[in-house]
Formats: structure tokens, sequence, C-alpha cells
């Protein structure tokens, strides 16, 4: 673990990229703890302050102070995304192994509908299962992970097929190894390293998605401080105060970089040979 | 390419939106616990909502409402809007129009931008550029599109009143009105694929400029563009047809937001609109249009990539 | 001037930027290539070998450090050329060839495109003229159909087509020196010995100066007219190849030649007598592939692809049965069935039990079959320490004696002369020859009875072969167990095994023991084109007698 995460910081991205996730983690385990207001605290006389003073980052058009909004909502988007980037990878990871393990036609079926799934765009995909449920941070979290799984089992399934070939596995077959431990002992380690890294990289897509749909008014509700939902409340009052808006999309797109860099990063770091 | 495999690729294309229908029909109309009080609200009377169960039939078996719907989307009936009172069908397809414009002109954009983009950066790769390159395709792959959006708007339009917000005008009453009102929402839907395609291009290049061929090629005492445009760029090339088709899905995503954003009337924002209003049929057919579109797209594209690639029919 | 070099590499020394510092490369390196001449390169992997021929053709990679010396062709100071001149020296005075032919052709162009381009980019011909000197040029070198081939892409060609392709390619600039780097590495035993009567014939007629880079003295020795040793960057011994290959000067040359299998240079005991029979395949076929479901729907039966037919052999107690053949000649599907991992119709006998199939393959039949595959990179899993591979076996078979189990694995190491300490390590930080020898090690945890080694010895060096196949010799010795040892190396099997089965095109077709082969000769036309193709060390069978 120590020796991965020595070659991750090897890397500029790897190094950039653990910064910044680092930071969003403090963010989002403290957050609530070093904002230094209320993040819902009204004050009519301080509408629509431009950074400084009392209120670092400013205030936005109830004279809520947005840098207090950003610690909290942290929780709300950040979480959230990472959540229902678990829920798809392990519900696609079981999938795509299945799949692999089984073979054949089935894998064949399987695989033809899962490429048939993915013609629904993920937002579209989420937006549909977000209004027939209902608007709801848990729905969102729950339309993302189902937008996400054929994608996840698709690259699963390559990654096993790709392991399942190699000669360490014929080594154990021919062995007279048990399937648990070809599957847990030989094929999981190989396959885990990949998955990770693609999970790390979609917990970015699974941010920017989260925040779309609650900006779209289908994710976070109002008042919750979720940084999609801050800029599309922004956006009425973009005249009055240029820094309510730019502070979430700031917020959204560090976070995105800060995935995406350390995915890439992981990949390297992840692999044994290099 | 053979007959065969365009055939069994058809049969795929079939397939997909066979599967598409059941989960857009699924998805619309089993999984809520009752559509009746989707449509109606839940102020609703029970005999309202009787009655309405009767007439949609909804107390039927779910696969004989499944049957009975897809029997009237393959012959063009895709019903009533409720919010409208419309047929569904001529709504669709005139947003489609729009949609497909915006969608054609941000991917014949972003080819334009990206393509150029990801052979400058591999050709000089390691050097300052390449990797002013490599941070701003980060940041550009990390901006949803309603960031993009706002931002633009922000600077663009509200800032120094270059070009208009939102809005729409049809190319054919206006031309050159329309075109403008096309451009920012054409350039928001592409920023985030130029960045993914033009990564792409970059490091599927570089690979090919590393491979053994293009070494083979640079021995041979070809000069250098030659080497580069005759035989990197032909590889590097091969496997961005199979990412720009798999982009699409993203693109045909993000028109939803960008049409929100710029009140454009196309597809996404149909769906957008249907959804607030519960208009369940007009939803059902705007999400069944987009995924038609894509799947349409990627066997295209398929197709395409058999022509070029001369070794896809022997695998 | 006929007698000034067309090639003079003086002084020349070039070491590679690392993360752990400069890596000296090639050591003061003097070597001339003269006029109509054939110099032959040898050295093993990592020996620099390659480095050189970058550095001739000014396309070293960015870490390199060239630290003196000079690069002439003729009168032409390559160091100082530019790139662009290069453009036009490349190709035009200086052609290669490379290992392998079908990573050296770009997969989107026709071959007749790939072999235009050099002669219309060097000597202006037009398009239509260049097409016709292809066709002329593709004749020459043996290609049948030169327009039809011209026109395919190079996966509608075969190995051999494409490397003299390539070679057509090379020689139609009409260069002063041709590099070849390995170009028959990457092929087959009879399309090598072809590529290689090729190159010969179009040397001898053409007169161009060659540097022939490779890894097998056999080869060098019989194209080339000097031949200099290259050993970690160094050239340690040049001179003419008689000279050198029968009384070599230096220890490293006269190493590489005493590793070089020889047919007449037994390894083995001979077996006392028949022995018991451990084993026999009776019939056994394998097929790969299953139908497709559309081709079912549309009433089309695709042929499935046959890796086995019908073989009947049998392997006694303690016997090393060798296996040749070419890729694709099925002796590997051969392997894959007898452990279980391909599906197999026919009997199979192992020590009077009856084998149907991967079910009736329980613990006691698969404690006594152990295989070694080709390559340890993929033997061994690379997220596992070298402990943990070794545990494996004992903890599905049982430590021998109750002993603790990293003891056991202790022994194994040893066994195999790895030092214990490698317990800890992952398999990527060994070396080929090491991780090999921990592979070889996990078969014999179980202490089997019979070892199948599929071509363990393909991706190692010349003098790492020789020690690996010492080891497994002397293991034999020692376990007792019987080897099936499959190879496409005809003199490594005839040096070791004690029966020979040859095999082709799937089929067994012949079965002979080394002695019968050596005195009599072959039986079937098939072993005995194998025999011819390989080549052998001309200098030291004909000089041997006299220098000893």
């Amino acid at each position: 673990m120590s020796e991965v995460l020595a070659r991750l910081v090897r890397s500029p991205q790897g190094a950039i990229g653990l910064g910044i996730v680092s930071l969003v983690g403090i963010a989002v385990v403290a957050g609530p703890w070093l904002a230094p207001h209320d993040p819902n605290a009204i004050s009519i006389l301080a509408r629509y302050k431009p950074p400084g003073g009392q209120y670092l980052l400013g205030t936005d058009q109830l004279g809520r102070d947005l840098l207090s909004r950003l610690l909290h909502g942290a929780q709300s988007t950040v979480i959230m995304a990472a959540i229902a980037t678990l829920c798809g990878t392990v519900m696609g990871a079981l999938i795509g192994t299945t799949s692999a393990y089984v073979g054949g036609r089935t894998d064949d079926a399987v695989m033809r509908t899962i490429d048939a799934v993915m013609a629904i765009p993920s937002l579209l995909m989420s937006l549909l299962v977000v209004s027939m449920l209902g608007r709801s941070q848990a729905n969102a979290v729950l339309a993302i992970a189902i937008a996400f799984t054929p994608g996840m089992a698709r690259i699963t399934r390559s990654v096993a097929l790709a392991v399942r070939k190699q000669d360490y596995v014929s080594a154990a077959i021919a062995r007279g190894e048990g399937t648990a431990y070809i599957v847990m002992g030989e094929m999981v380690p190989n396959v885990v390293a990949p998955i990770i890294v693609e999970m790390t990289i979609r917990v970015a897509f699974s941010v920017m998605l989260f925040a779309t749909l609650s900006f779209l008014g289908l994710g976070a509700q109002p008042p919750t401080p979720e940084w999609g939902l801050m800029v599309s409340e922004a956006r009425k009052f973009m005249h009055l105060s240029t820094w309510m808006i730019l502070w979430p999309c700031c917020a959204i797109a560090l976070v995105a970089i800060g995935f995406n860099l350390l995915g890439d990063g992981l990949r390297d770091a992840l692999n044994p040979r290099t | 390419m053979s007959l065969a495999y365009a055939l069994r690729r058809c049969g795929l294309m079939v397939y997909t939106l066979l599967v598409v229908s059941i989960i857009v029909f699924g998805v619309t109309q089993i999984l809520p616990a009752d559509a009746a009080v989707v449509l109606l609200g839940e102020n609703a009377t029970p005999e309202q909502l009787a009655a309405l169960r009767d007439r949609l039939g909804l107390n039927d078996p779910a696969w004989q409402q499944y049957a009975r719907w897809l029997g009237g989307v393959l012959t063009g009936d895709f019903g009533i809007s409720v919010r409208t009172g419309q047929p569904v069908l001529p709504t669709i397809l005139d947003a489609l129009s729009r949609s497909l414009l915006l969608a054609l002109l941000s991917i014949g954009f972003m080819l334009v931008i990206a393509v150029p983009l990801g052979i400058a950066a591999a050709t000089r790769r390691g050097q300052l550029g390449d990797i002013a390159f490599g941070i701003v395709s980060y940041v550009g792959v990390s901006l949803p599109e309603f960031v993009t959006a706002t931002l633009i708007i922000l600077l663009l339009a509200d800032t120094f009143k270059l070009l208009p917000a939102t809005g729409y005008v049809p190319l054919g009453e206006d031309f050159v009105a329309g075109l403008k009102h096309l451009v920012l929402p054409v350039v928001t839907v592409s920023l985030i694929m130029v960045a993914h395609v033009s990564r792409m291009i970059r490091s599927e290049l570089v690979d090919a400029l590393h491979s053994d061929y293009v070494r083979a090629a640079r021995m041979k005492g070809l000069p250098e563009t030659r080497v580069v445009y005759g035989h990197a760029l032909r590889n590097a090339l091969l496997p961005t047809i199979t990412i720009v088709a798999l982009d699409v899905g993203y693109v045909l995503g993000g028109i939803i937001v960008v049409e929100e954003i710029f009140a454009i009337p196309g597809i996404g924002r149909q769906i957008i609109i249907a959804i607030q209003s519960r208009d369940l049929l007009m939803i059902q057919a705007g999400a069944l249009t987009l995924a038609t579109t894509y799947a349409v797209m990627n066997f295209l594209a398929d197709l395409a990539y058999a022509v070029v690639d001369k070794r896809i029919q022997y695998e | 001037m006929s007698d000034a070099p067309i090639l003079a590499v003086a002084d020349y020394t070039l070491d590679y930027r690392t993360r752990l510092g400069a890596v000296r490369a090639l050591d003061a390196i003097e070597l001339t290539v003269g006029r109509g001449e054939v110099v032959g390169l040898v050295g093993e992997s990592g020996s620099g070998k390659t480095s050189l021929a970058w550095a001739i053709m000014r396309a070293l990679p960015a870490n390199a450090i060239e630290l003196r010396g000079t690069i002439r062709l003729g009168a032409v100071d390559l160091r100082a050329q530019s790139g662009t001149d290069m453009t036009h020296i490349r190709g035009r005075r200086i052609g290669m060839v490379f290992q392998d032919p079908a990573a050296s052709l770009n997969p989107t162009l026709t071959l007749g495109a790939q072999f235009v381009e050099a002669l219309t980019t060097h000597h202006g011909l037009s398009q239509a003229e260049a097409w016709s000197e292809g066709e002329r040029m593709f004749a020459r070198v043996g290609l049948a159909d030169p327009p039809a081939l011209m026109r395919r892409y190079p996966h509608e060609a075969s190995g051999g087509e494409k490397q003299r392709v390539i070679i057509a390619t090379a020689f139609a600039c009409r260069p002063e020196l041709i590099l070849f780097d390995e170009p028959t590495t990457a092929l087959d035993v009879i399309t090598a010995r072809q590529i290689l009567d090729l190159f010969l014939e179009l040397q001898r007629e053409t007169g161009v100066a060659s540097l022939y880079i490779s890894h097998d003295l056999a080869v060098v020795s019989q194209i080339a007219s000097r031949v200099a040793v290259i050993q970690r960057g160094r050239i340690v011994e040049q001179g003419g190849v008689s000279a050198v290959f029968a009384r070599p000067a230096h220890a490293y040359t006269r190493q590489l030649l005493a590793a070089v299998p020889r047919a007449d240079r037994r390894l083995v005991a001979e077996m006392s007598g028949h022995g018991k029979q451990l084993a026999a395949v009776r019939d056994l076929t394998v097929r790969y592939g299953r139908p497709s479901l559309i081709a079912d729907l549309l009433g089309r039966t695709k042929p499935m692809v046959t890796g086995n037919r019908a073989i009947s052999i049998e392997i006694r107690w303690g016997e090393i049965l060798g296996i040749v053949g070419e890729s694709g000649s099925g002796k590997s599907t051969l392997a894959r069935a007898l452990t279980g991992l391909a599906r197999f119709e026919g009997s199979l006998l192992f020590d009077g039990k009856r084998i149907g199939g991967a079910t009736d393959m329980t613990g006691g039949y698969r404690r006594d079959v152990q295989i070694v595959f080709q390559h340890p990179d993929s033997s061994l899993n690379p997220r596992q320490r070298i402990r943990d591979i070794l545990g494996r076996p004992f903890r599905l078979y049982g430590v021998p004696d109750g002993r603790p189990i990293a003891e056991a694995i202790a022994d194994l190491l040893r066994l195999v002369r790895l030092p214990a300490e490698f317990a800890d390590r992952f398999p990527h930080q060994l070396s080929g020859g090491e991780k090999q020898r921990v592979a070889i090690a996990r078969a014999f945890a179980s202490r089997p009875r019979l070892v199948i080694c599929d071509e363990v010895t393909s991706s190692l060096d010349v003098s790492v072969q020789a020690a690996v196949i010492e080891l497994l010799v002397d293991l034999q010795r020692k376990s007792g167990a019987a080897y099936i040892f499959i190879s496409h190396d005809i003199n490594l099997v005839r040096q070791i095994a004690h029966r020979i089965a040859v095999m082709y095109r799937g089929e067994l077709v012949e079965t002979i023991a080394p002695e019968q082969l050596s005195t009599h000769g072959p039986t079937h036309p098939y072993t005995a084109a194998l025999m011819a193709a390989v080549p052998t060390i001309r200098a030291a069978t004909t000089h041997a007698g006299g220098t000893s």
C-alpha cells in the first residue's frame, strides 16, 4: 500500500490529484466544523457581498456565507457521487465477472444487452429514473448508480477476460486449484486495479452528473447547499453577483479535475511492471 | 466490408432498439408505483384514478401494456400529449430536427478543433505546448455542460454582449441570426468532447509514432510529414472513430442540459418539460427517439469503421 | 578507393540516461563493414547490438547521450547529419530490415503502397513506374502472383511473405549498406531458412555491404565473412568467421559457442532398456472454437479448428520425450489437453488409470502431472510474491515430511539454484532466467512423475537457455520424473530427448530415437525438411577436430 502511494506521488498527475482529492476529503469530513458561518443563516444586510472581510468568498442573494455553503455542500455533492459510483461499480463488476466466467452464449447475450442499454445516455437514464421515482438526493444516487452499471460491467468483463487468458490462471487450473481460489486468489487481485482506476475517474463524472441533476432541479432540493443547485439558484442573480455563480462552478471543476488526475496517476502506480 | 457483417450489425441495432424500448417503457410505466398518480398528481380522487387506470389499460398485465404501446410506436402512433392535447409524434419530429442540427454542428465543430489539437500535442510530446494542452484538457473534461454554459453566457454574452445568450431562431427564417443563436450552444456541447477526443487522438498518435511500423517508415527515409500523416495518423484515427461514436451518446445527454439553458426547443427541452408536466407519453417518445438516434449513429460509425479498417471482417 | 570501408564506427561510446543515473550502452565500439562484405554482430539481449543499429541510423531514443566516437558512411560523418539530411540517407544509402515483419508493416496500407513509397521518395519514380518495379522485385524475392499481393494488406499475407516484401523494399533502393536486425527471429524454422537463402542470393547478386545483427551464432556462421561478438556494450572479439568460431579467443565467445545446442553433444544418459509405460494417449483429438448462433440460424456450419488430430503416443517412466514442430503444429495443444486445459476426444491412460477429461483429473493426477509454460511473465502472477507462488502447491498437495512451509520453499529455491531470499520478491524483480527457474520450482514442488515443458527456454538468451536446460536435466536425473519436452528447436531436442516426436499441422508425423536420427536420418520428409532448415555452426563443425 505504501509502495503504491510512493509510486503515485512520483508522477505529477498522481501527486496533484492526490493533493486535490485529499483537500476535498478534508472538506467532506471536517467541512461543517471548518465552516465559519451557518450555511443557512440568512442575513438581509449582507447580500451579494464580494469576497473579503467577514465573508471569505462573499455571500449570496440571501446573505448566506458562500464558503460555509461550499464546505457543507461538499458532503452532499462528493459523498453522494462517490456512493453512486461505488454502487454502480459493484453492480457492474458482479455482472461483468459473472458474464466473463460463465462465458459462451450467455456471455454473448449479456454483453449485447449491455451494449443496448448503453444506447441510453447516462444523463437521460438518470433523468428517467429520478423523474419516475421522485426528485430526491437518494433517488439521484440510485439513478446514477443504475446509469453507471452497464459501462462498468463492460470494462470489468474485458479486464476479467484478459486476465483469464493469462498462463498463471492456466497454471492454477492445471494444478487442480478450486474455482474459489482461482477467482479470488489469482484473478481478482489483477482485475481490481484497473477497476479502481476506472472507478476513480468515474467519481469525477459522477460529481458532474449529480450536480447536473441538481442543477435541473431533480437532485438535491433547496435549501441544501449542493453545488449544482447553488449554480442553478445563482443564475437568476448573476447580474448582481458573479462570485456566487463562480465559486460552486470552480468547486465542481476542482473535484472533477482532482479525481481525473488521481485516476490517471493510479493507472501507472498500480501497474506492478513499471 | 462484407454483407454478412452489415447484416449482423443491423440485427444488433434492431436488438438494441428493442431493449431500449423495453427499458424506456419499463422505467416510465412499470417503475412508478402507479402511473395514474404520476399523471394526475397526488390530489386526484380515487374515482378519477380508477377511471384513468381503466382508460389507459393500467390494470392489464405489463407485457400487454408494452405490446400495445410498442404496436403504436411501430405504426407511428405515440399517443396524445396530456400537456398540449396534440399528437406526440409531430412535436417530437419537430424537436428532433433542431436537436440533430445542434448535435451535428457540435460534432463537426469538435472534429475541426480536436483533430489538429491532438496532432499538434502528440508531435510536440513533452514540450511546453503539450504540457499546456494536458492541463487545459484536464480542465476541459472536468467541466459539466451546465457549468460551461453558465460561464460562457457570463463571459461572452453578458459581459461583452457579443452574442445572444438564449433563444432559438430557425435558420430558414433568418440565417445569420439563427447561426448567432447556435454559436454558444455548439461551443458548450463540443467543449468537453474536444477535450476528450483530442486527448484520445494525442495518446493514440503518440502510441502510433512509437510503433515499429512507423519506425520502419522512418528508416525507409520518408520525410517526417509523410511519416506522421501517411503512416501514423491513419492508424491513430481508426480507434478515434469508435470513441467519437461513443461520445455521441454523451453529446445527446449534454444536449438535454444545453437546450434547457439556452432555451432551444429541441428534444432535450421537450423531455425536461415533459418530466416537469408529467407528460408520460412525451417522455417515452423523447427518450426513445434520443436513444434511437444514438443507436443509428453508432451503427453508421461501425459500418464506416469496417470500410476503413480492412481487418475487422476477418475477426 | 575500393578498400575504404562502407561503414566505419570508431571509438563510439553511448550512455542512456535513466532514473538510476547514466547507463553505458556502447563502449568504445570499433567496427567496419567493407564493400560487399557481410559482417555479423552477435550478442545476447541487452548487449547493445540494437542500440548500435539505431546509432548508425541516427534514430536513438531521446535519453541517449553520445559521449564520443565517429560513425562514417563512406566519406560522410553520420553524426554530423541533420534530421532532414538523414532522410536522404535512410532507405536510399542505408537500408534496414527488422525483426518482426508483422509489426514493421503498416496494417492500414497495402504491401504495394509501402514498397512504392520508398522508390518514389528516393529515386523520383512515378507511381506507375514504381508499381511495375514493385511487381518485378516481388517476383525477384520469390513472391507468387506479385500484382495480386501488392494490392493486399499485411494481415492478408504470411509472415514469410511480409519479410520478403520488406527485403524487396530494402534492396529496391539499391543502398550501399543494409542493416539486418534479427530478420529471421520471429519466423518459423523453415521460413527462416528460406529468408536466409534469399538474403544470401540477393547479397551475392548485388554485392551490398551488410551488417547482420543476431543472437544466433549458427546463422551468423553461415552467412557472414567476419563476426564481432558484443557483450554488455563492448565488442570482446572480432575477426574472420572461421577463425573466431574455430578458435575463440575470448571467454565469453567460448561460453556462447558452448551454449549453442548441438545434436552431437548429448546431455542425458541413455535410458536403460525399455521402461514401463507411464502414460499413453490413443487417438487424441482436440478441436477449438464453438459454432456461432448466427451461423446456426443461417444453417451454416463453421468448420471447427482442429488443434490435434488423432495423436497416439506413450511416455515411459523417467523418459524425456521431445516434441518438435513449428508454430501451429499442435504441440502446445497436446500439452494443454494433458493438463486439462483443453477438451479432448480419444483416450488417455495414466499409470493404468483411464482419464476421460478434465473431471477425471483428480488431485492425484494433478500432483503427478505438472506443466511449465513458455513465458514466465505470464505464468507467474505479477501480484504474488515468490513465496506465495511456490507455497501454493504445498498448500494444495501438502508439504512432504510435514516440515514447515517456509523451509520447503527455501529448499525448492535451492533446488533450482536460486537464493532463498528470493522468496520475498515479486516476479518483476527477477530476470527472465530466474523467473523461469521459479516456474520450474513450482512444478517440482509436488514431486511429479511427469513434467510438461512447453517451450520453456525459447524466450531466453542462449547462455541462459543452456543453464536452464542443464538444470532441467539435473532435476530429471535426481527426481526420476518423465518429461514431455516441447520445442521448435530440433537441435535442442536432439540433445536431451530419449525419443523425438515430430508434429506437423496437428498431426504426429513420426516418432524416432535420436541415435537413429543421427545414424539413419529421418523417415518422414517433414522431419528431413526441419533438420535441413536448422542452421548449425559451420566453422565449429568443420574445424572442431583440428583444434581440440
